[in-house]
Order: C-alpha cells, then sequence, then structure tokens
C-alpha cells in the first residue's frame, strides 16, 4: 500500500514542486506495522451537489483527528467551499443555500487547510471513493496532481467483515447509519460534513476496538 | 468566553455577546451536554468553552476503568452503560446515557473503585485540567460532585427550606434566660427573685439537676392559698420532676403537648441538660396559620358533621403547608396527629352516647397511623383490645363504639379498610389474650401469604385509652417474633416481594395504571419496601419503636445497622414522601383525584435523577435483608 502510494508520487514530483501538496508529501508515511492507536488519522466527510463527479461540486468538507485512539474535538473543523455554479436541487438535501456558499471559500484554499490538517495522517473516510473523487479533482485544478495519502474506508471494512461472516448484505447495511447501529453508536443527525465526519470517526473507534480486543491492530489490517 | 464579555461591558455594550462555540457544527455535542446532569447548571459560555477540551472514546464490554487508568478526567457514558463496584465487587452503581464519573476522584473517596464496561460504550472525556477548571468556576458543579450520590440526595432530603414556623425547632423560641433556685431557698427568696426578673416560673436545681419547677400557679395554689410561712422551703411547694421535651421537637409537638396536658411552662432540655423554657404565650408569638388549630377544633366538634366540615379543608391545608416548605415527614406527622384527634373525638362522642366502658381497653392504629406516616386519602386500620376481666355482657358497648367509631372515620374520608381491618369487625376486636395468642400463632405458623396479610398489625400504637394494654400486646410481638426466624424469614420474602422500578441500566420500569398510562406507584414501588424492610429489621433486633424514621435510629444506636446505612434509607423514604406528596398537591391544585401514581418524565431531571438514587438505595438495602435473613433460601 505505502509502497503503491510512493511509486505513484514519483509520477507528480516535479509537477508539484513548490506547492502545499508537495509540503504535505514530505512528512513521512505511517508504517503500517504501527498499532492503530500509534497512528495519526485525519476522518473526513465532504458534501458535494451531486454524486456524480463530472456534473456535481464540492460545497463543504468537515473533518477531525483521531489520536491514540480517542476524537480530539479540539481538531474539528468544517469549511464551506464557494459555489461555482447554482447549488440546484440538493440544497434540500444538504440545507446549505446558495448565498451560503456565496460567502465560503474558494476550493483551493479549502484544499489548502485540508493538506494542513492531513500532513502526516491517515485518511479515513466512509465511502472513501466519492469524497476523494471530488478532493482529487479540486487537487488536480490546483496542483495537477491527485492528493495521494494512505487512505482507509470504513465502508470497505465493514463490508469485508460481513463478507467473512458469510452474512447476506442487504441494500442499505453499509450505510453509515446502519453501521453504526451494529456497534451500539448513539444515531445522530447527519447532513452536516463535520458531524459526518465525526459519526465516521467514531466507527474507526468501535470497528478497531472490536477487532483489536486487547491485541495489536495494525494499520496494515485496515488500509 | 468571560474575558470577551468583560471586554464587551467596558466598551460600553449593552446585549452581552451571545456564547459561540469555536466550530459552531458541533452543537450536538454541546445539546447533549446541556442536558446531562450537572453540565445541565452551567451557563451556556462555561460549556462551550469545554466542549473542543472533549476527547471521544469508545470501549468494549469488559474494558476496566480504575486508579491504573492513564487518562484522568470525568468520563460521560454517551451510549452504552458501565458498571461502578467496590474492591468487595459490591455494586455501587450502573450509570447509562447522560450520566458520569470520575475514577479518580471515586478512589480518593471510597477506596478502591472499579469502572467496568457492561454494554459497549462510547464516553466523552474531559480532561482533568478542564474538568477542575469548571469545578473552580461553578459552584453548582462543584458541589454535584464533591461526594458520591448518597451525599446528594441527603441533601435533596435535608436542606429544604424551612419557612412554617409551627415546624421550627422548639429551641428557636425558647427563652434561654434562666431563674434558678435550690430547694432548700426561701419561697418568699424564690417569689422576690421572680419579681425582680419578671418571669412567672423558677427552675429548682439540685447538684445540677432539674428537680422540679416553681410556677406563678404554685405559689398561688400550693402557697399562698394554704397561708405558708414565707420561709418554706422551695422544695416543699415545686412542682417536682416536670415533664420536659426535647430542643429539637417542633413547636408544633410542643404546642400539642402543653394543650394537652394544660401546661403553661415546659422545661426544654439538649442532651439530658436543661436549656430553656417555653410558655403558652412564646408559642401563641410563634403561631400562625397552623394545624395545631385545625386539632384543636376538631376536640370541640359534637357530631360528625361538624368534624367532616373541617377535615374537608385539610387537602387545601396540606397544599399551604407544601408551599410554605413543609418537609414530607412533618406533613405525615400533622396528617396522622389529624387522624388522631378525629378518632379520639368520635371515640368521645360514642362515650358520651354510650355510657362509660364497663372494662378497661385500648382502640389501636396499625399500619401507617402507627407510624405517625400517614398522608391523604388513607384508609383506616384500627382494632380494639379489651381488658382480659371483660365479661359476655360488656361486648355490645365495644361492638356498638366500635362501628360508630369506624362508620365516622369512613364519613370523615377515611374511608373502610378494603380488607376489613377495623375494630368494627369482630375478629379485630378481642381480648389482649386473644390477641396475644392470636400472635404467637402468626409467628409459630407463618406462610408467606400470612405473613404478608399480618405484617400490619406489627406496626401498631395507642390512641385512646389504656395504652398499657398496647404495650403489652406489643411487648408479646416483640418477644415472639425475634426469636423466630422462621417468622422473620416470611417477613423478609414479602420485603423482598418488590422490587424498586430500576431495570438494567437504571432505566424506571414502569406499570400501567387503570387508564392504561405509563406510571410509577411511589407507594407500592418506594415506600412500603422501605417501611417493611425496617419493620423487619426492628422486629428483629426487638425495638420498640413504630415510627420508621424512629426505628431506623434506634437500629442504628443499637448498631443493628451501620448509621450511613439507616441515614440513607431515611432520606430514600423522606424523597419518596416528599415526590409523593407534592405530586398529591399537584392534583389537589388541578382538582384531580388524589393518586400515589407518577411518570418520572413529568419530573425534573434533578429529581429523576435522585429518585433515581432513591431506588438504588432501596435496592441494596433488599439486597442486605436478602443476607441476613434469606440467607440459604434463596
Amino acid at each position: 500500500m505505502m509502497w503503491k502510494l510512493r511509486l505513484r508520487r514519483l509520477l507528480f514530483k516535479k509537477r508539484v514542486e513548490g506547492t502545499a501538496l508537495q509540503q504535505c508529501w514530505q512528512a513521512p508515511l505511517p508504517a503500517t506495522g504501527a498499532d492503530w492507536r500509534q497512528v495519526s488519522f485525519l476522518v473526513v466527510d465532504a458534501e458535494m451537489s451531486s454524486l456524480d463527479v463530472n456534473e456535481g461540486e464540492l460545497l463543504s468538507v468537515g473533518w477531525v483527528v483521531v489520536e491514540r485512539g480517542a476524537i480530539v474535538l479540539e481538531s474539528a473543523r468544517h469549511h464551506l467551499v464557494r459555489a461555482e455554479n447554482s447549488v440546484g436541487q440538493s440544497a434540500a438535501i444538504h440545507s446549505l443555500r446558495d448565498c451560503e456558499l456565496t460567502d465560503a471559500e474558494p476550493g483551493e484554499q479549502v484544499l489548502q487547510y485540508f493538506l494542513e490538517a492531513a500532513t502526516g495522517r491517515v485518511l479515513v473516510f466512509h465511502n472513501a471513493a466519492l469524497d476523494m473523487a471530488f478532493l482529487n479533482r479540486v487537487s488536480r485544478q490546483a496542483f495537477n496532481a491527485p492528493v495521494l495519502l494512505p487512505v482507509v474506508d470504513t465502508l470497505l471494512q465493514e463490508e469485508a467483515l460481513l463478507r467473512r461472516r458469510e452474512q447476506v448484505i442487504k441494500p442499505g447495511d453499509l450505510r453509515l447509519h446502519a453501521c453504526r447501529e451494529r456497534y451500539g453508536l448513539p444515531p445522530y443527525q447527519g447532513h452536516n460534513a463535520l458531524l459526518d465526519a465525526l459519526a465516521t470517526a467514531e466507527l474507526l473507534l468501535a470497528l478497531a476496538c472490536h477487532r483489536s480486543r486487547g491485541k495489536h491492530f495494525l494499520l496494515g489490517q485496515l488500509l | 468566553m468571560s474575558e470577551q464579555s468583560d471586554a464587551s461591558t467596558a466598551t460600553g455594550i449593552q446585549e452581552p455577546a451571545v456564547p459561540q462555540l469555536a466550530v459552531p457544527e458541533l452543537v450536538p455535542v454541546a445539546e447533549f451536554l446541556e442536558q446531562s446532569l450537572p453540565f445541565n447548571q452551567l451557563g451556556k459560555a462555561e460549556l462551550y468553552a469545554v466542549v473542543d477540551k472533549i476527547r471521544v472514546q469508545y470501549h468494549c464490554r469488559g474494558e476496566l476503568f480504575n486508579r491504573e487508568t492513564p487518562e484522568k478526567g470525568l468520563r460521560i457514558v454517551r451510549s452504552g452503560a458501565v458498571e461502578i463496584r467496590d474492591s468487595d465487587n459490591k455494586l455501587l452503581d450502573r450509570l447509562g446515557e447522560g450520566e458520569s464519573f470520575h475514577i479518580g476522584g471515586l478512589n480518593a473517596e471510597q477506596g478502591e473503585v472499579q469502572a467496568t464496561v457492561i454494554e459497549d460504550a462510547l464516553l466523552y472525556l474531559l480532561p482533568d485540567e478542564a474538568y477542575q477548571g469548571l469545578r473552580e468556576r461553578d459552584r453548582n458543579f462543584d458541589r454535584y460532585f464533591t461526594s458520591q450520590r448518597s451525599r446528594r440526595l441527603r441533601r435533596a432530603a435535608r436542606y429544604q427550606p424551612e419557612p412554617n414556623t409551627m415546624m421550627q425547632e422548639v429551641r428557636t423560641v425558647m427563652s434561654t434566660d434562666l431563674l434558678t433556685v435550690k430547694p432548700t431557698d426561701t419561697v418568699q427568696h424564690a417569689a422576690q427573685v421572680m419579681a425582680a426578673r419578671r418571669v412567672s416560673s423558677a427552675f429548682v436545681v439540685e447538684e445540677g439537676r432539674l428537680a422540679g419547677i416553681m410556677t406563678d400557679r404554685d405559689l398561688r395554689v400550693r402557697f399562698v392559698a394554704l397561708a405558708l410561712p414565707p420561709a418554706t422551703p422551695v422544695g416543699d411547694i415545686m412542682t417536682p420532676n416536670p415533664e420536659t421535651i426535647d430542643a429539637s421537637q417542633s413547636i408544633f409537638a410542643t404546642t400539642l403537648l402543653m394543650t394537652r396536658r394544660g401546661y403553661h411552662h415546659l422545661p426544654v432540655m439538649l442532651d439530658g441538660e436543661l436549656k430553656g423554657i417555653v410558655t403558652t404565650s412564646d408559642l401563641i408569638l410563634a403561631k400562625q396559620d397552623d394545624p395545631v388549630y385545625l386539632v384543636q377544633h376538631i376536640s370541640r366538634q359534637h357530631d360528625v358533621e361538624g368534624i367532616k366540615g373541617l377535615v374537608a379543608g385539610m387537602p387545601n391545608l396540606m397544599v399551604q403547608w407544601v408551599n410554605a416548605g413543609m418537609r414530607a415527614e412533618q406533613v405525615s406527622q400533622i396528617l396522622t396527629a389529624i387522624s388522631d384527634a378525629v378518632t379520639v373525638r368520635l371515640i368521645q362522642i360514642a362515650e358520651q352516647r354510650l355510657g362509660p366502658a364497663p372494662v378497661s381497653w385500648c382502640w389501636v392504629g396499625f399500619g401507617s397511623q402507627a407510624r405517625a406516616e400517614q398522608l391523604l386519602g388513607a384508609d383506616q386500620d384500627n382494632g380494639i383490645i379489651i381488658d382480659n376481666g371483660v365479661q359476655p355482657e360488656h361486648l355490645p358497648w365495644f361492638q356498638s363504639l366500635a362501628e360508630m367509631v369506624c362508620d365516622g372515620l369512613n364519613a370523615c374520608g377515611y374511608v373502610y379498610c378494603p380488607g376489613e381491618i377495623m375494630a368494627k369487625t369482630e375478629e379485630w376486636r378481642q381480648t389482649l389474650s386473644a390477641w396475644q395468642q392470636k400472635v404467637r400463632r402468626w409467628v409459630t405458623t407463618p406462610t408467606p401469604d400470612a405473613a404478608m396479610r399480618v405484617s400490619i398489625f406489627f406496626d401498631l400504637r395507642s390512641i385512646h385509652g389504656t395504652s398499657s394494654l398496647c404495650q403489652q400486646l406489643q411487648q408479646t410481638m416483640l418477644e415472639t417474633s425475634s426469636s423466630n426466624s422462621i417468622f422473620l424469614a416470611a417477613l423478609a420474602a414479602n420485603a423482598l416481594d418488590t422490587r424498586p422500578p430500576l431495570g438494567i441500566f437504571r432505566r424506571f420500569v414502569l406499570d400501567r395504571d387503570g387508564e392504561q398510562r405509563d406510571v410509577l406507584d411511589l407507594k407500592k414501588r418506594g415506600v412500603l419496601p422501605i417501611t417493611e424492610m425496617v419493620r423487619l429489621r426492628a422486629l428483629a433486633n426487638r425495638i420498640s419503636a413504630v415510627n420508621t424514621h424512629e426505628r431506623l435510629r434506634a437500629l442504628a444506636q443499637g448498631k443493628h445497622m451501620t448509621i450511613v446505612d439507616s441515614r440513607n434509607l431515611v432520606d430514600a423514604l423522606h424523597f419518596i414522601q416528599h415526590q409523593r406528596i407534592k405530586h398529591q398537591c399537584g392534583q389537589i391544585v388541578r382538582g384531580e383525584k388524589v393518586t400515589n401514581h407518577i411518570n418520572p418524565k413529568d419530573l425534573p431531571k434533578m429529581a429523576k435523577e435522585q429518585l433515581r438514587d432513591a431506588f438504588t438505595i432501596i435496592d441494596d438495602a433488599q439486597s442486605a435483608v436478602r443476607q441476613t435473613f434469606r440467607a440459604g433460601m434463596g
């Protein structure tokens, strides 16, 4: 996993010179043999105007740090991304209004904050592919290169777990709410990037706790 | 946060700054804390300042916290459940959502305490620095944590305002400027000193001991009227060994005693030492809208209708007393005093009609009347003990009297006992020896069912007549039951029959009432288990007190129970009774039927917690009873 990342970063080495992305890459990558409690994670969630990366745009990003096995609320951040187009239909879903988004900061600026927070950390998403697609798009626009950081996907982790237990996976079983419920985590009000990130972070703690059970649980097992 | 608001006042801005979270999207976290004790008592600014200090952790079932746990701080249960046990593995507490524990603090307070996750738990850890900071800045927040929950409950039970003057301790109105004379002093000398001091009584003290009291009346009746010589010693005319009252008694109790006995002066003692004196005029000064007058008026009525009219005003009076801050035990003492007065007056009216009793006898009250723990809506439980010398031809007198009194009580709102435990029923109108036989039979051949039915008889008090009959019967009860472990075990089974309504994770378990609403029966689930356990322990240890509080005090004094356990039960009882009374007052004000059914949802958060604490204490006490009286019986 880490060697693949290093290899791909090599391809973009020249392009990112002198950028915030290069700075971010300079931090050493965490060892896959480290216990999850020794690893620093940045749990992220993004809201977008469409699930299709070609149509939609990034509306907001929220994140929170997990360190020494605990969520650090002090690190919680929420950034609105300035709209390039009108929000349209999904406004109802995300309860973000156009006027709010015009007050927001440009995508590149938010990406810069994000890269600062992500330096030396492992990213965590629930369904990483979608959020990463949008973040990579902003990154490509800004630096001509994708983000290329280690990523944990709690959704894939849960899917693998259910498959190992040979359970039939029904539609909806892998949604954040359903996953949390299996660990006895409390219901939460979603649809704000930071609260979703927080909810994902709690899920990360729960699944890591259950899988470690007094023994070591290594970062490599999560990737 | 506070610095900001200081700055804004300094620059003359009117509106205080609205507290803001550093990250407004975290409001749900703040909202959760706002609904948890004791964070609900913090101001928004204080609360918001600590939200982002929190670290969120997840713990699987079985994980432990103890003094070795590296991260120190307050842990608030966001979801899941945690159990706290002491070094003997005794369950101290079970915490659910919104409840919190500080393992370091618990260890400092009670020694080796360990917390175990019993249901996968998400915990908010407020690190020590932020937690201690809050405690330093906010007194209420700090007070919540200064001690364990039993002390929290004690505060609730004890620290209620006491503006009702009739319930103040008598020491607040007694005069401490005491005039003392020796029994060998001459009457003339004593009268001169009394005149100089403008007092109407003097204490006669001999070797530091109160030997008697000499009042204006003694001077009149035993000295002037008999034309004794001025040199007569005080000792000859004083009232020797006068009745006294304890300084902690209420003005109400003092007034009642003095009016009943016709005293005008009453010495007040504290720890066996003479401390002061109360006079009737002291009491008149203290009088306000008080229950004594209700009792006095009742004793002046000549028929049932008159009594009924007075008693009808009782619910509204109770609302007034409770609003004025009267405590639960005092309310029930007064309500019992009133039902005693009604009973006595009805007996006197009956005696006027039937003529004097043919032999000596005693009217006894059972159950809550005997314990002086009556509330509104109590039914009547009573009986008659007749002297063994009674002849068959005397019996109709007792029957007529019992019918008149029981019917009168029923008319006044003390409805007939559904189980027919009334003097009106022949079975409960017996000679002393018949009663004693009955008691011996109950005790020697107990069945759980019988234990339940007869336990009420073991709380008894003489209401009118020859009280020695009642005392002899009580003596028999104590002698036979204290030595019979099988009977005690049957009583214990009965006392353990009703479990406190707390499910796992200390959630309230509710019953359905007649109208299919979820309710908690405070009498059945709270008061009865306590009184039954305390009665059992009193019988087992030959304690003759009947009032639950007095029994507990005697149990602690006799070292049959620890002081802490005894106090905890007193507090739990008083707290539950207080909630019951408050609930009933609300019903009276709304014009509803008075019940004992509450829904915990309707209680304020703090009261709900305290109610939980009270039930936890009952649960602990039941475990102890199970160990002591039912060991090996399952």
